[in-house]
């Protein structure tokens, strides 16, 4: 007999916002080993692009991911952009990063206060969601919506910042970064959290980066890698910014990464508010891309977006891939769940802030032998074939 | 005779007996969410009666009226029997302790023993129902109330015996007539009271020990799968709970219902059980979850020496 047993976290779980499912196996209190299996919340999203035009996708990109709608559309645009080698004026450029990094603050008030109730720490998880109220009206206040922006189109950004809305923004910010300031010291000083955080989901740089992880959770383990800084988009490569880095390559390491990056957000947004160019916020252009192939980029907020776009000089992309953060991220989160304790697995989980939603594209599954594996397009397109011929 | 028996049955049923435990109970569920949740910058319960007093009667009323669900594997008799075991020892523990005047209903030698036994009969009926209910989480939850119990019932015993020693007595009614004088024990006892009140924390698995119901491990831990009429009585004995942990308090340290002024005793005693139920709730909005291991380390490394030095203390000053 087996001294491990295997239990089975999701697809329905408290712990999980979304349905994944992860079948650990674990001797006594210890994880010895963990399979992920994905694809619950694949919406066939890649397909439908390619049956819509290029205007008609800005919206469905839009849905990929409710908290990083910006970043994605931003990803998207990028790609359609250059495949029709366009330049955006650059006013939209800063408007762009303005909405992203607000976004980014929005994104991890909401995941600080996600993991502190994954712990139990439900008050601190009350006062983050209250003030991310403050970064939400901010957004309702420049783009009329409080979680899908709909800021981006191609070839420029739907609507201005006025003067009025940028003085509100600099009020706002500044509540937001020192209330960040704050959190961060309750993370680091509060005996409870701090058990609970410290030498948790350990994922040390080499892990890190053989297993290709991205974003902040890379970033906690003392790798300084991000889009923004190696591959500038928008308008990052005009801004001045630190890369948040830390040594700690634990939970706790990954808050404060996040709690940093925060901070330094709210440093860009100012600059950006305070260097503003005049000047138009959008170009017209042709709704007929010419085919070109392009890989997009973006740092979205839980990471490193990546969108592959195969154009055919029509109104509708030939192919689409998107590649979101989470994806990349699960196989580092198998790293860190192996050796952990079975309670620390949702804080665990909840550190790499993951958003299946947004992850999950297609799998195959037999659910009578429970047999899971991926086919590539041409392997797909086979098979389509030789079934419709059997049938 | 007769007037006696019917005044003592009147004692039990209605005040200070069942009855007014009751309201007791759901009075002090409401004033335990109103204040975590002004401390979580939240209002808490708003719109049934004023300020909300009434939610806790309308959520027992609502519960009392969904369907019950009794899981096809369960061992039916046992998963029945949970709920009426936790709601009945509370209460019968509560009989114990004086709350109008110096005396409780049911006052012998040695019946704090006998609360202490009660308090531990709560945890076993727990794993009764989590074992009997036969889902994962509840098994989970069920086999972490006990090594919970483990951990903290030996410091809270050992701490309650501070009392009891000066006060010459294992009876609640004597410890509370003994500190009538108004020299209270958490005033020469103040480790004593800290020791009791975080022990407390962990019999009502409260943050930061909530650890058998951990919501975002185990849905609702050995709570799962009752719904209906018994999840209606757990969460009952849930606020019976919580009142006879103040309950516990106020009299083994701040001398029950005995007080001075011209306030009656039985104000003294509600006014010193909401002080206890305002700390235990200010505790619980503090903290995080801590982990099993380390919530059997903390107690063991640290609350058990304390409480035995606790107790060295009262041996070498005796009062």
């Amino acid at each position: 007999m087996p001294s491990t047993i295997k239990i089975p976290f999701g697809p329905q779980h408290p712990a999980l916002k979304e349905p994944e499912s992860f079948l650990f196996e674990v001797d006594g209190e210890y994880v010895v080993d963990v399979v992920p299996r994905i694809g619950y919340a694949h919406r066939g999203i890649e397909k439908a692009l390619e049956s819509r035009t290029y205007i008609q996708n800005l919206y469905l990109i839009e849905r990929i991911c409710g908290i990083c709608s910006h970043a994605h559309t931003t990803c998207y645009t990028q790609a359609v952009e250059e495949a029709l080698k366009v330049d955006v004026p650059s006013r939209a450029r800063y408007i762009r990063t303005i909405v992203a990094e607000l976004e980014r603050i929005h994104n991890h008030y909401l995941w600080l206060g996600l993991l502190a109730h994954e712990i139990g720490f439900d008050t601190l998880f009350m006062y983050t969601w209250r003030d991310r109220e403050i970064v939400m009206d901010l957004l309702e206040r420049i783009s009329g919506n409080r979680v899908q922006y709909a800021m981006n189109i191609i070839g420029g950004v739907r609507r201005d910042i006025t003067p009025e809305v940028s003085s509100e923004i600099t009020k706002g910010i500044e509540v937001l970064s020192e209330r960040m300031k704050y959190y961060k010291k309750v993370c680091s000083d509060e005996k409870t959290m701090l058990a609970r955080t410290t030498n948790v989901g350990v994922l040390k740089a080499k892990d890190a980066v053989s297993l290709c992880a991205v974003g902040p959770t890379l970033r906690a383990s003392s790798v300084k890698r991000d889009v923004r800084a190696d591959d500038p988009y928008a308008a990052y490569d005009e801004i001045p910014f630190q890369v948040v880095t830390n040594d700690g390559c634990d939970l706790a390491s990954r808050v404060a990464t996040r709690c940093d990056e925060v901070v330094e957000s709210v440093g860009i947004i100012q600059y950006a508010l305070d260097h503003m160019p005049k000047g138009s916020i959008e170009v017209i252009v042709s709704r007929v891309i010419p085919s070109d192939e392009v890989v997009s980029r973006v740092e979205a907020p839980r990471g490193e977006n990546l969108h592959y776009l195969r154009s055919n000089e029509t109104d509708k992309p030939a192919r689409y891939k998107i590649r979101a953060p989470t994806l990349a991220n699960l196989s580092a989160l198998c790293k860190m769940l192996i050796g952990g304790y079975i309670a620390d697995i949702p804080a665990v989980i909840a550190g790499i802030d993951p958003c299946f939603c947004c992850m999950d594209r297609l799998t195959f599954i037999d659910v009578n032998s429970d047999k899971t594996w991926n086919w590539k397009c041409d392997e797909l397109r086979r098979h389509a074939i030789k079934w419709h011929k059997e049938q | 005779m007769a007037q006696g028996a019917i005044t003592f049955l009147l004692q039990i049923v209605v005040f200070p007996g069942f009855l007014f435990l009751v309201l007791a109970a759901l009075f002090y569920e409401w004033l335990d969410r109103k204040f975590v949740a002004r401390f979580q910058n939240r209002f808490g319960p708003l719109h049934t009666g004023p300020m909300g007093l009434l939610q806790p009667f309308a959520d027992l009323v609502k519960l009392l009226s969904k369907e019950d669900i009794v899981p096809l594997a369960a061992d039916k008799l046992l998963f029945s029997a949970t709920p009426i075991f936790l709601a009945t020892f509370p209460l019968l523990a509560l009989f114990c302790v004086p709350i109008v005047e110096n005396t409780a209903l049911i006052a012998f030698e040695g019946d704090l023993i006998f609360v202490i036994f009660l308090s531990t009969l709560i945890i076993v009926s727990m794993f009764i129902g989590a074992w009997s209910s036969t889902s994962r989480f509840s098994t989970v939850g069920g086999v972490r109330a006990c090594l919970q119990m483990l951990s903290y019932e030996i410091p809270m015993t050992v701490v309650m015996t501070g009392p009891v020693i000066v006060a010459k007595s294992l009876s609640l009614s004597k410890i509370v007539q003994w500190q009538s004088s108004g020299f209270w024990f958490v005033t020469t006892q103040p480790l004593g009271f800290c020791i009791l009140s975080i022990c407390l924390l962990a019999a009502l698995q409260r943050i930061p020990f909530d650890i058998p119901k951990a919501e975002t491990e185990l849905v609702a831990g050995w709570a799962t799968e009752f719904s209906g009429k018994k999840l209606a009585l757990l969460k009952l004995a849930e606020d019976f709970e919580l009142v006879l942990a103040g309950a516990i308090m106020t009299s083994l340290y701040l001398g029950g219902p005995s007080g001075f002024w011209f306030m009656p005793p039985f104000a003294w005693f509600m006014a010193k059980l909401t002080l206890c139920i305002l700390i235990l709730s200010n505790l619980r909005a503090l903290f995080a979850r801590f982990r099993i291991d380390q919530l059997i380390r903390g107690l063991w490394q640290y609350l058990i020496p304390l409480a035995l030095f606790q107790i060295i203390l009262v041996q070498l000053i005796p009062w």
